[in-house]
């Protein structure tokens, strides 16, 4: 049985001024996961 | 004076010749070979396919671009390797075909000192029998020409349901190992929305059908991402997202014929079974472009450079799901034959897939293979411009710049509703893209970079990502300070 999304979270999702503050939080959240460098698995220097 | 020759002009071609142009000084050559006249900013497709943008809004000419930069721009499709050169010509180059112009159908000879083969995949639709756009009534939204024909088809159906019919939509993928799920899914969340648009919602039965073991494995072997201060499965969140919608969902489903209103397909069940539909929108397998390599006395050397895609430095040793590690995945995205070609982007052949291998009761394997997304397949192209102009300036042949699906983060950012306020996403990041056990035993992954969320929010990141990419694409002032 799948989960339901419940009235508030609908209206969390929603409202445009709530959305506003998780606009800002996601674009930050974003580049922290893809800005923030990236690099090799194997630790050997070529 | 070096010359560098980028083949294929798509989100990673066209970034790593934006690098290269601006890291290298004029004495050398920047040249890029693609068959397309326009840049696409492919992920805004799906929008072009519910007719909420128009293809000119996500795409824009080359020519002007490469003309002012100073990047020499062949409009023509690559068609053989020549990593060796040949008794002629004492350096590696690949030949083309012009595509339009006075010169459309002659060959050229392009040399090289460095080639980064970023052509992507062949959109390979004859895999699939009667999946080709246009010849049984099911659309694709992977090129905006596709779009543009699913929105004029969509359009036509949402005439008939304003009539009173009742129809059928099925969107998902095509083929027993297509990838790209994302797409798919914003695409029928989309036109989901869509139909409560036009006030036919309830004139239509929506279908999902994917070759995924479960919703949500998104070819990534599924996630579990961090919603609020919970934990919570990738699948529970796409099933709940689905129920939300009215969405009906075949799983496990390996489409292998299409006829006209029909979809075919095997499950891992084994069950053969047909799907109805008047409208369908399914990706087809990508595959390698099929092509050719030669050394300098004409031998055939393919199986030096391609494995389907091009070969790179990750590890292609056959194993087992249980021995897969993140080391197999490449750093460099180098060939390992010939150091001075590379492959970033879709290009590149995987070691393997993500998601587990799984064959149906027939011994038919059915399961996702693995995506690169428009963000590692920028961030791969950056690091090999960018090695490539180091081994330029140091004259030396270190790759200081690595990048690893398995250490690196991506955001999959699925419009799922278009509309300023009545607008919807459905936001997740992962870090990494390949899930590392070793490192994060939990989930794989690390749990405060791999969240989930809901909301407008998202539909306003995906709307701010489409103009800024595309800002960057046009490599408008300060462009390089917005990242892949
Ligand atoms: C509908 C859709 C929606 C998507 N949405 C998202 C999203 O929201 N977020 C995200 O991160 N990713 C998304 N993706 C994935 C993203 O678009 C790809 O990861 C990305 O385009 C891959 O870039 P690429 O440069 O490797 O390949 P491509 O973009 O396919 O570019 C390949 C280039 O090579 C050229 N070429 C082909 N053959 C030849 C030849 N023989 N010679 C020379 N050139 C050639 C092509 O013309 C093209 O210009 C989406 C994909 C689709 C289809």
């Amino acid at each position: 049985m799948a989960k339901k999304i419940t009235r508030f979270q609908k209206f969390v999702m929603h409202n445009p001024f709530i959305q506003f503050f998780k606009f800002i939080y996601l674009n930050i959240k974003i580049l922290n996961v893809v800005a923030m460098g990236h690099g090799g698995t194997r630790n050997n220097k070529k | 004076m070096a010359k560098v020759v980028v083949l294929g002009a798509g989100i990673s071609g066209h970034t790593a010749v934006s690098y290269l142009r601006k890291n290298l000084s004029k004495e050398h050559e920047v040249v890029i070979v693609s068959p397309n006249s326009n840049y696409q900013w492919v992920p805004s497709n799906i929008w072009i396919g519910i007719g909420r943008m128009k293809p000119k809004q996500c795409t824009f000419p080359l020519a002007p671009l490469y003309k002012k930069k100073n990047i020499t721009y062949i409009q023509a499709k690559v068609t053989t390797f020549h990593p060796e050169g040949d008794a002629k010509i004492k350096k590696g180059y690949v030949t083309a075909e012009y595509v339009v112009g006075d010169r459309k159908g002659e060959t050229v000879k392009i040399d090289y000192d460095y080639l980064i083969n970023a052509t992507g995949p062949k959109l390979n639709f004859e895999a699939t029998e009667g999946l080709k756009p246009g010849t049984h009534n099911t659309t694709s939204v992977c090129t905006y020409g596709h779009a543009v024909h699913a929105w004029s088809d969509l359009k036509k159906l949402i005439d008939r349901m304003k009539n009173g019919e009742q129809v059928k939509i099925v969107i998902g993928t095509g083929h027993a190992k297509a990838t790209c799920q994302g797409a798919a899914f914003e695409y029928i969340m989309n036109v989901e929305q869509e139909l409560h648009r036009y006030n036919v919602r309830d004139k239509a039965t929506i279908t999902w059908i994917s070759n995924e073991y479960e919703v949500g494995d998104f070819g990534m072997d599924g996630l579990t991402v961090k919603m609020g201060s919970q934990l919570m499965s990738s699948k529970d969140l796409i099933e709940m997202v689905f129920e939300d919608r009215g969405i009906h969902i075949i799983k496990r489903a390996g489409v292998y014929k299409v006829e006209e209103g029909k979809v075919y397909y095997e499950n891992l069940d084994g069950e053969h079974k047909v799907e109805e539909f008047d409208f369908a929108m399914l990706i087809p397998a990508f595959s390698g472009h099929g092509f050719k390599a030669y050394d300098k006395t004409g031998n055939d050397i393919t199986d030096k450079l391609f494995k389907g895609f091009m070969i790179v430095d990750a590890d292609y040793t056959a194993k087992p799901y249980e021995e897969w590690t993140v080391q197999d995945w490449p750093e460099t995205y180098q060939n390992p034959n010939y150091q001075n070609i590379f492959a970033p982007g879709i290009a590149f052949a995987p070691p393997h897939t993500i998601s587990k291998p799984r064959t149906s009761k027939n011994g038919t394997p059915i399961f996702p293979a693995p995506p690169r997304t428009g963000m590692p397949s920028g961030i791969t192209a950056k690091l090999v411009a960018d090695n490539i102009v180091e081994m330029i300036k140091k004259e030396n042949n270190h790759l200081h710049h690595l990048g690893s699906m398995g250490n690196m983060g991506a955001a999959c950012i699925a419009s799922t509703g278009f509309g300023i306020l009545k607008g919807r996403g459905v936001t997740i990041t992962t870090n990494p893209i390949v899930p590392d056990y070793k490192k994060y035993p939990e989930t794989g992954r690390i749990n405060s970079k791999t969240i989930g969320d809901l909301g407008l929010a998202g539909h306003w990141v995906k709307l701010a990502l489409h103009y800024a990419f595309l800002y960057k694409a046009k490599m408008k002032p300060f462009w390089w300070l917005i990242p892949e």
